[in-house]
């Protein structure tokens, strides 16, 4: 952590996400689902995440020997708590390619192995960007610090309910904060905003998830 | 089934989601989230051993009904 404040010029952004149309949409998919089949918003973040960086290359690989290679492949490190304290970040390979349901069905293997203890080493070694979700811990908005030699970093606080303006009416919708720490010799404001915007752009069509 | 039935699925759901949580000196007002820590992912779990072992499925729209170990155990008393 200390290396990457170190030699990494981080820069941050954050903005809210209206997740009415994904959640109303993951509901409806899980009504019809036996229970080991229900996805959990985590999982559209993840694939919406993944699908972005496909968009945005400068959030996407390895910053090594002085310059910057973009990865072809997405390899999400899922950020997990362990219950005894301490995080690891796997990866979830090639996450922009899973359908949700495999993309869910592979989430639960990798958290449920990290806690574990059954991690395989190329799990540890190739995220190419990592998702920090803090989901139910009760803060609005988390700013990560970059696993090196990535060159981005993911954040996504708590679901909640807000006041939500739109068309000049008010209504209430279920909102995120999603955060991206990034590497300004890699990425500037402006693209770090576009792979944003993108993320929200996905999960307001979640059915082409 | 019984209250104490439904606390003892309840309990062993639990502690198999969450072995550092001690259910021996569980308040059970604890909420499941925020109390116990459990994450989505573990919610997902609890809720899928209770179905394996009580036979009772929480369909989602119910996740409300049992944010905390009270409400797990009454809801599976009732719908077991």
């Amino acid at each position: 952590m200390a290396r990457s404040k170190k030699t990494i010029p981080h820069y941050y952004l954050s903005t809210t996400l209206d997740l009415r149309a994904a959640l109303t949409w993951m509901e409806a998919q899980n009504a019809g689902r036996p229970i080991t089949e229900r996805l959990v918003p985590a999982a559209l973040l993840l694939k919406a995440s993944a699908l972005a960086a496909k968009d945005t290359p400068e959030v996407n690989g390895f910053f090594t020997e002085g310059s910057f290679r973009p990865s072809a492949a997405v390899h999400l490190g899922v950020a997990v708590a362990l219950r005894h304290g301490g995080l690891v970040a796997p990866a979830l390979h090639d996450a922009d390619s899973l359908p949700l349901e495999v993309l869910m069905r592979q989430l639960r293997d990798l958290v449920s192995r990290a806690r574990g203890g059954r991690l395989q080493r190329a799990e540890m070694a190739d995220p190419t960007l990592t998702i920090t979700n803090l989901g139910d811990l009760g803060v609005d908005s988390v700013f990560g610090v970059i696993y090196p030699p990535q060159v981005a970093l993911v954040g996504f606080g708590r679901l909640r309910e807000e006041p939500w303006a739109l068309n000049g009416l008010i209504g209430v919708r279920p909102a995120i904060t999603a955060t991206l720490s990034a590497d300004h010799r890699v990425s500037d404001g402006l693209r770090g905003s576009r792979y944003l915007a993108r993320i929200d752009e996905l999960l307001q069509k979640p059915e082409e998830l | 089934m019984t209250e104490q039935e439904a606390r003892a699925a309840v309990y062993t759901a639990i502690h198999q989601v969450a072995p550092d949580v001690d259910t021996d000196d569980l308040a059970e007002d604890a909420r499941l989230r925020q109390d116990l820590e459990l994450d989505s992912l573990d919610f997902l779990r609890l809720v899928e051993i209770i179905a394996e072992t009580t036979g009772v499925d929480v369909p989602e729209r119910d996740y409300a009904e049992i944010v905390t170990v009270t409400g797990l155990i009454a809801y599976v008393g009732v719908h077991g």
